[in-house]
């Protein structure tokens, strides 16, 4: 379990985040959305270990995240951040690699093998990393992520993520989206800023919803996941729509010239 | 944590690089040989390989005392100096650049290496006194207070470009520019209060070639340089992973802090003590990783090593050139680096444009 309590950011006094309380559970896909600068990746940054807290604290099963050294942290859980620059010509395939440093087990080349045919990335793996395009370079760096956690292991760890398919085409979303549901099963809590909310509908269990440095909602995606909900947190005509036969939603807005048009006209 | 990682590496990768390690080395041998032989006073190999030889006890030809006397004397003191601080200032800026996540950093260019120069001179003007006291503080009092120089400069111009974790070129360019002269200010302002045997020790040092080795001074760069190369060659892993970034390293399980540390004290420990056993030696630290990346890809693994044997062979080259080039007289060696150096540099900002890293 990844749980942060009662937690608090201030930069230079001001708040960024105030008593925010959540729960990752091993097995689920959480996924946080909301408004640009709502402190999405500020909590993102805390829960990775990037930043300190101001006040509260973030709990890996049970023991605070202060008490891991970074080693052993890297051992339950991985991060990808938003941007990653590759400062030296490595490979794609050395970046994937990269991941192996701190695995608790030998990890070879069968599963490195595994991740980047996944990912497809595979035919990549001898390229120039930084001469990628921006979807194959976030695949790359996802592939060192996946590797750091891919092999199986007794206790519950996590996997957080901050925009991990926002470079990506519609059919690789689906991909990283369904092989993050696989991942899950082996007792990984995967946890993802997302923006794509239609995605978010279709692919999570729980959704945490922020807004303004706050926890507006968070529950099962079935119970939070409301056009009402929505159009609070993003200050937006939002609409989501079930499929009739029960499989599947659909999240979508309007422009605001189509909205207020069709006001007119029912008028 | 390193045996991890070296047995998840494709077989086929290590091969090439520890084929690419043996190609230097035997290049790097070769060298050292062709030094040992060559110079105002020759000596033929194979008198060179049975004097080595007979160190050990083993007699595998004749030679004379003389070629005996120059070659422990003089000749071979100066080829390990040259080894020691040629192969340091490669594996330093090989270190320097991964620890700024940078192609283009150099320790003469950030300014380790006239910070170590101040405090060098700082010791030759005013460390006099103190010298009287042991002799053996006479020895190591110079390299320390470089070293010392080097290390406050490092962390000066590291604090100054780096913010989170990443580093600006352009403040990090300006800021060695800004220290550079800083310190050139510095050294001429100590050397107006320097008496004339200061002065004099002062202009032999800063001219700045291997000519003065002998064996207690390599003795003692030995012991500074030997502990720093180990630390820094054990990092690759490490360093690998800091090319993505800090926070990705301390991601990925590395004690960022501690590598950090160990880098500023291994350089800086390096670039001070070649500084003050030769001078300003620059671009070898600039030049050297540069081919070896451009050669056979990031891989610290390589990166590491490679960069000390290509830059123990660039030293030794070139004060093999120096030694020879106008003999008897000799050339310093900083200006031959200097003169190999400095266009390649301008090649690498030009292309830096173009070559995306």
């Amino acid at each position: 379990m990844l749980q942060g309590k009662n937690i608090h950011f201030c930069i230079s006094d001001k708040p960024i985040i105030g008593d925010v309380d959540i729960k990752l559970e091993p097995g689920k896909f959480t996924v946080i959305i909301g408004p640009n600068g709502a402190g999405k990746s500020t909590l993102f940054k805390i829960l990775s270990g990037d930043v300190a807290c101001s006040r509260g604290e973030v709990l890996y099963n049970g023991k605070s995240i202060k008490s891991y050294s970074s080693q052993q942290l890297a051992r339950i859980r991985a991060v990808m951040p938003q941007h990653s620059a590759v400062s030296f010509p490595f490979s794609a395939w050395e970046v994937v690699e990269l991941g192996t440093l701190n695995a608790p087990t030998e990890i070879g080349q069968e599963e490195i093998t595994e991740v980047m045919q996944k990912l497809q990335i595979w035919h990549l793996r001898d390229r120039a990393y930084n001469l990628l395009s921006g979807g194959e370079k976030q695949r790359v760096q996802l592939g060192r992520v996946l590797i750091q956690i891919w092999k199986k292991q007794a206790f519950p760890r996590f996997l957080l993520l901050d925009e991990p398919i926002s470079s990506m085409d519609v059919s690789l979303q689906h991909l990283v989206l369904d092989l993050l549901n696989v991942l899950k099963k082996r007792n990984i809590g995967v946890l993802s800023v997302l923006h794509d909310l239609s995605l978010v509908a279709n692919y999570a269990d729980q959704v945490i919803m922020m807004k303004a440095g706050d926890v507006a909602f968070q529950g099962e995606v079935s119970a939070v996941f409301t056009s009402q909900n929505l159009e609070y947190l993003f200050g937006y005509p939002i609409k989501v729509k079930k499929y009739d036969d029960g499989l599947g939603m659909l999240v979508h807005s309007l422009p605001l010239h189509h909205i207020n048009q069709r006001l007119i006209q029912a008028q | 944590m390193i045996k991890t990682l070296q047995a998840s590496i494709p077989q086929s990768k290590h091969k090439v690089q520890n084929t690419v390690l043996v190609f230097l080395g035997l290049v790097f041998i070769t060298l050292v040989l062709l030094s040992a032989s060559i110079g105002a006073y020759q000596i033929s190999l194979k008198s060179v390989i049975s004097i080595l030889f007979n160190i050990v006890g083993l007699n595998l030809g004749e030679f004379t005392v003389a070629e005996a006397n120059v070659l422990m004397g003089i000749r071979l003191p100066r080829i390990l100096m040259g080894i020691l601080i040629g192969g340091g200032l490669g594996l330093a800026g090989a270190a320097l650049q991964g620890l700024f996540r940078n192609p283009l950093v150099e320790p003469g260019l950030i300014g380790v290496s006239s910070g170590g120069a101040f405090f060098a001179v700082v010791f030759i003007v005013f460390g006099a006194s103190l010298t009287s006291i042991t002799p053996l503080f006479s020895l190591i009092g110079l390299p320390l207070f470089a070293f010392l120089g080097g290390l406050l400069v490092t962390l000066l111009v590291y604090n100054i470009s780096s913010y989170s974790g990443k580093t600006d070129i352009s403040v990090l360019i300006l800021a060695g520019v800004a220290i550079n002269a800083l310190m050139g200010a510095l050294i001429g302002l100590v050397l107006f209060y320097a008496d004339d045997a200061a002065l004099r020790n002062f202009t032999f040092w800063s001219l700045g070639d291997l000519g003065g080795s002998n064996w207690s001074k390599l003795g003692i760069a030995a012991i500074l340089i030997l502990p720093a190369l180990i630390f820094i060659l054990r990092l690759f892993p490490q360093l690998n992973a800091m090319a993505l970034g800090e926070r990705e390293a301390y991601h990925m399980g590395v004690n960022i802090q501690y590598v950090k540390y160990v880098l500023f004290l291994a350089s800086a420990l390096i670039v001070g003590t070649a500084v003050s056993m030769s001078g300003t030696i620059g671009f070898v630290g600039l030049v050297v990783p540069h081919l070896i990346r451009l050669g056979f890809g990031a891989d610290h693994r390589l990166v590491l090593p490679g960069s000390f044997l290509l830059g123990a062979i660039l030293l030794s080259a070139a004060d093999l050139l120096a030694r020879n080039l106008v003999r008897p007289a000799e050339l310093p060696i900083g200006i031959i680096t200097a003169l190999l150096g400095a266009p390649f540099f301008i090649y690498l900002i030009v292309n830096f444009k173009k070559v995306k890293y």
